[in-house]
């Protein structure tokens, strides 16, 4: 909310005026300053002047020449405006004044008639758009005034960020308010002198809702003249970016700023029926608002109606038909207390946010309804001339009466900590209005204009917020034990593993398109997705249930911009709609690490690396991370899954658990991610990693001698070396220290067959192996080997 | 098949020529080792000679062999000449040694420079992204003062989302402008996509008892337009401590030293109240600039204030501790959320929040 320095001086004498000082007060008080706007005027040497003569010019019909005292007798200034009359008050650039854009005011005769300086427009002021004619001002200025004074500058103008529990400072006096309880010093309302002529409305209100509209209040007034606002209510609202439109119009809005309760006048002969009427809306009706578009409305519309139906809505804009005109001459000011969650609904459901509205779902002071009639009445009366009749309506549905809340000084000490007194809280509730009692409890009455204090922890919050945050010693909680949880720490291993590895970290937004499903080859049926009800874009609709497709698009992405080799992993949620296990209530949604790599992998030389990232690729990240997280007990099968080359694939099982897949990806997913190149991929479960394992059991390293060995074998194509190697290790026993199959080729003379060769090394840990140890072993591994139908070559 | 690791026994003799004068033949060994030693040009040379002049078939080895043949009286004497012709010969080929190891590694230093600045040889490494470094470091310095690191379903009920944590259910962040709702399960129980990591703190303290210091680091949802600053789906780092006597003063505590650890020991804060239902009071916490002195005017990081606005805080409401089971008139606690893209975009000075979604290499790999 804007706040004009000099328009919050009228309620409140600050002990500064320093914009530093007001600033710290302000954010201090949690009314944080998001901007501070200064605005000095835009020229020198302008004073207020009245104009004593009008004479026609001699020589020109359509310019004329005036004598304007500015305090020092009449000068001679002819002028081309016809907007005023003798007796007008008018801002006057002496000869020698700067206006905006640098013009300087000189003397100078024009056409034959000498003229001492000129007499201003608001544009030629830079004050607004209006060229029509000069600035006419209030009658009651004072000759000779600098004009700067008298449009209140320079001024400062601070950008309040108003939290949603305090309507009570969204106004000038609430502002006010806050300051002098944060100063310690008083404020003041604005003083309501409003004459009122004998006489009663003859429009009746009727409030239907007593939960919607808890007081309606409404005067009529009579012999309005609807025209512009005196310049300096124009020049206020301007300086808070509020458009002036008439001059009872912007009384409302001037009022609302000023008070904090917003209000709405109407042409009270537009009313038909003379009767307004509060209720809900019932279906297909509409109601053409303020701003000319037609409103369908709903039984969840709080609305005014008249004789004709739909007249207005409550809190947030007008209608139409009673809108004050030129024409009007009879206003009925309304001042209503509407329900706050009624209004927010009504306000998002027909995207009207306003002043009002937004001062309305925070919750405005019902006992301020009359006041604030009041004061915009008198307001009208004074400025358009208008008679107010004294027959005022006040409707009470409901009244709103003050909380009274007991607090213990204990409550407040348990809180915010030792060292207050039942004196130091009382003073500070005291300074911010309110009535305290006794002392244990301090009974607390609450003025109504802070709903958002109900509870001694809402009394406890404003001790606290006038004491000022920033004045608690800050201490620690002592006597704590924490720490990671032995999967946390495993999480940290994996990513660590996975980086030391060279892939990057991705995080990607965890939706997906159906698109994107469809080319993994996702037999997923796209009911079984998670998806949102109301997803702001259809991107966001869908949840993932896969970490693949974002990972892809992020290499696709990458590739885009030239770079060749692209490995990134993520850890996330994917999410299905099967109920969680746990939780029932819940969709399943279990974590996942997943990684996708491209291009070259591995040790990089100036001539390139030797590897490029495939299926083999991604089977050795896999074993890393395996090693990294001492797992055992692992599995690995050939298989395959949405997206996964099929021949490069395998399924890994950790304790006889399926926990993922880990290979390449298909050639056909490849291209509808337009990916050219072979990409390593893996998807897993991220809990079944992450179990903590039982430590290790150590193995002492035999110190002495080993044998070393070489078989090659010939194994059918289809076989999986593993088995091979199963065997042979169970057949070599515990003298088997290291198997390293250093060779695997497939060539056109071996058949339907590979070739294998594996390197053994045999070491004992308590004596020096012979070549008769090794001799009979030797036999059976190979014995062993043959039986899984591998061939031994070379023998 | 072959075991390389057998040990083969040399076998080698030779037949030996007849000594006339051991004495002779080792003074001319003396003699002429000098010219000899000093010929090599090569530590593989000198080891050569080493084995010519000492081994078995030097004229000192071959004195050695045939010493039991001497007679016992010439022994001392001849013994006494031939630890003399070894010492003697030692000695030249020890600095010999010294002077060829001193050639060579003149040499290789000349000969074997590489060019330092060149990157010749690069071993993988890649990044955690920016967010999780950022996560793993704030929770680390609240695991140091003791608390633990919780978590929970991103997919969560309106319950522990919004009414347990004293959220009316009039309140504006529950509206579907605000909030992503699921489609799925019992719409009296709605699911929705959690707005905060705060639903944890609700799970938590309904399965523990007090006292409770957690950190509960997280995705979070909002229905937002991305741009420079907003992600539908972005993260936090929220903080919970619920004990017997936990005070204002002790949140103001907790997070000066979260901001002297993360910003640096320079850093102060300052609290401005502000509005949360959970909590009461409420403020925002502000820390100082860490980028100026304070106030520079221009500055990217504050903007000249001298402030950068860092989270969210306040004592827990008594009806959060309600709602899961506590007793607010022996408990009291403090709470705090931080946006992790906020601290990582304030700390790298990193425009727009849409990096964090990229996954562009070139972005990621600088942190």
């Amino acid at each position: 909310m804007k706040v004009p320095l000099i328009w919050l001086q009228e309620f409140i004498d600050l002990p500064t005026t320093d914009v530093g000082e007001l600033s710290d007060a302000f954010d201090m008080l949690g009314l944080t300053v998001e901007n501070v706007e200064m605005i000095r005027p835009g020229w020198s040497d302008v004073l207020v002047g009245k104009v004593l003569e009008i004479a026609p010019h001699p020589n020109a019909d359509k310019i004329r020449v005036c004598q304007v005292d500015t305090g020092s007798g009449p000068d001679q200034i002819i002028c081309g405006a016809w907007n005023f009359e003798v007796g007008a008050m008018v801002p006057v650039a002496a000869p020698g004044a700067i206006l905006p854009g640098d013009v300087e005011i000189g003397q100078r005769s024009i056409r034959g008639v000498e003229s001492n300086g000129m007499i201003c427009s608001e544009k030629e002021l830079g004050l607004g758009d209006d060229h029509a004619g000069i600035l006419v001002l209030d009658g009651d200025s004072e000759i000779g005034t600098p004009f700067a004074d008298y449009v209140e500058l320079p001024d400062v103008v601070f950008d309040l960020e108003v939290t949603p529990n305090r309507p009570d400072a969204m106004s000038m006096v609430g502002v006010a308010r806050d300051l002098a309880a944060h100063f310690d010093i008083t404020h003041r309302m604005p003083e309501i002198q409003m004459k009122t002529v004998e006489g009663s409305t003859d429009i009746t209100i009727r409030v239907d809702d007593p939960v919607g509209c808890r007081r309606f209040t409404a005067r009529e007034i009579i012999g309005v003249t609807v025209g512009p606002s005196p310049f300096n209510i124009r020049h206020r609202l301007h300086k808070i970016g509020v458009r002036s439109i008439s001059n009872v119009v912007d009384i409302t809005n001037y009022v609302m700023f000023e008070l904090g309760h917003p209000l709405h006048a109407f042409d009270a002969n537009s009313i038909a029926g003379a009767r307004l009427v509060v209720k809900r809306a019932s279906e297909n009706e509409t109601l053409v608002t303020l701003d000319g578009v037609e409103r369908a409305l709903t039984p969840d519309d709080l609305i005014i109606y008249d004789d004709d139906g739909p007249s207005s809505m409550s809190g947030t804009m007008g209608g139409a038909r009673s809108e004050v005109s030129d024409a009007t001459t009879r206003v009925l000011m309304e001042a209503a207390s509407w329900d706050p969650p009624t209004i927010m609904y009504m306000s998002r459901r027909h995207d009207l946010r306003s002043e009002a509205s937004t001062r309305f779902e925070r919750g405005v002071d019902p006992n301020l309804a009359d006041i604030a009639n009041q004061r915009a009445c008198a307001m009208v009366g004074a400025l358009t001339g208008g008679e107010i009749l004294d027959g005022a309506v006040d409707v009470i549905s409901t009244p709103t009466f003050p909380a009274i809340v007991d607090l213990r000084l204990s409550d407040v000490e348990r809180l915010l900590g030792s060292g207050f007194t039942v004196a130091a809280v009382s003073a500070i509730l005291t300074r911010l209005g309110m009535e305290v009692e006794g002392s244990d409890p301090m009974v607390v009455t609450i003025p109504t204009y802070r709903p958002d204090v109900t509870r001694p922890a809402d009394l406890i919050e404003e001790v606290a917020r006038i004491h000022g945050l920033d004045n608690f010693e800050a201490t620690l909680p002592s006597g704590l034990s924490g720490g990671l949880t032995p999967e946390q720490h495993r999480q940290r291993i994996l990513q660590t593993s996975l980086t030391g590895a060279g892939l990057h970290q991705a995080v990607n937004l965890p939706f997906v398109s159906v698109e994107d499903l469809a080319h993994l080859g996702s037999e997923l049926a796209t009911s079984e997705l998670l998806t949102v009800k109301n997803p702001l874009r259809d991107e966001e609709s869908k949840l993932r249930p896969t970490m693949l497709p974002g990972l892809l698009n992020a290499i696709r992405y990458n590739l885009s911009y030239g770079l060749g080799s692209v490995g990134l992993f993520e850890i996330g949620k994917v999410f299905s709609s099967v109920p969680d296990e746990e939780d029932p209530r819940l969709p399943a949604q279990p974590d996942r690490v997943a990684w996708a790599v491209v291009g070259d992998v591995g040790t990089h030389t100036l001539g390139g690396t030797f590897l490029k990232a495939d299926g083999a690729v991604s089977l050795a990240l896999w074993r890393r991370l395996a090693k990294s997280l001492g797992l055992r007990d692992i599995e690995v099968r050939p298989s395959s899954a949405p997206g996964f080359h099929p021949g490069r694939t395998a399924e890994i099982l950790l304790a006889g658990v399926p926990v993922g897949h880990v290979g390449e990806l298909s050639p056909r997913t490849g291209r509808a991610f337009e990916i050219s190149n072979r990409v390593a991929v893996a998807e897993l479960d991220l809990a079944p990693l992450l179990r903590p394992v039982s430590p290790v059991e150590a193995k002492t390293p035999s110190l002495f001698p080993f044998i070393e060995f070489d078989l090659s074998f010939l194994v059918d194509e289809s076989q999986n070396v593993s088995d091979l190697l199963a065997a042979m290790r169970v057949a070599g026993g515990e003298l088997v220290e290291r198997e390293l199959v250093f060779d695997e080729f497939v060539s056109s003379d071996l058949g339907e067959k590979k070739a294998v060769a594996i390197r053994y090394r045999l070491r004992a840990s308590d004596r020096t192996l012979t070549n008769d140890d090794a001799g009979p072993i030797r036999r059976t591994m190979i014995e062993a080997a043959q039986k899984t139908g591998a061939v031994l070559r070379g023998a | 098949m072959s075991f390389p690791n057998e040990q083969v026994e040399t076998q080698g003799r030779s037949n030996l020529p007849p000594v006339v004068d051991p004495i002779s033949a080792l003074d001319r060994a003396i003699s002429e080792t000098p010219a000899a030693v000093a010929a090599v040009d090569s530590l593989e040379g000198l080891a050569m000679l080493e084995s010519t002049l000492l081994g078995k078939e030097s004229a000192l080895g071959e004195v050695r062999r045939r010493m039991g043949q001497l007679d016992p009286v010439d022994r001392p004497k001849i013994g006494a000449k031939l630890n003399e012709a070894a010492e003697v010969i030692n000695a030249l080929l020890t600095a010999r040694r010294a002077e060829l190891e001193a050639e060579d590694e003149g040499r290789r230093v000349r000969e074997e420079s590489i060019d330092v600045t060149l990157q010749a040889i690069t071993f993988p490494s890649g990044s955690l992204h920016l967010i999780q470094q950022t996560i793993d470091e704030v929770v680390d310095i609240f695991v140091a003062l003791g608390y633990r690191v919780a978590s929970g379903p991103e997919a969560e009920l309106a319950w522990y989302n919004f009414d347990a944590l004293n959220t009316p259910s009039t309140h504006p962040s529950r509206l579907e402008s605000d909030t992503m709702y699921l489609d799925w399960g019992d719409p009296d129980d709605e699911v929705l996509l959690r707005t905060h990591t705060s639903p944890v703190q609700a799970r938590w303290m309904e399965q523990h008892e007090p006292p409770v210091y957690i950190v509960v680091p997280g995705r979070s949802y909002r229905t937002d337009t991305i741009d420079a600053t907003h992600l539908p789906v972005f993260h936090q780092i929220e903080g919970l401590a619920v004990d017997t006597d936990i005070n204002f003063g002790d949140l103001r505590g907790t997070l000066l030293h979260f901001a002297r650890e993360f910003f640096g020991p320079q850093s102060t804060v300052r609290m401005r109240p502000h509005f949360f239902p959970f909590t009461e009071p409420s403020a925002e916490l502000d820390v100082s600039c860490f980028a100026c002195d304070g106030g520079e005017p221009g500055c990217r990081v504050c903007g000249g204030s001298g402030w950068v606005e860092l989270l969210g805080c306040g004592m827990v409401d008594p009806n959060v501790l309600e709602a899961v089971g506590y007793d607010p008139a022996q408990l009291t606690g403090f709470a705090f959320g931080m946006g992790v893209e906020r601290l990582a975009m304030v700390r790298h000075g990193i425009e727009t929040v849409r990096h964090f979604i990229d996954n562009d290499i070139r972005f990621l790999e600088q942190f």
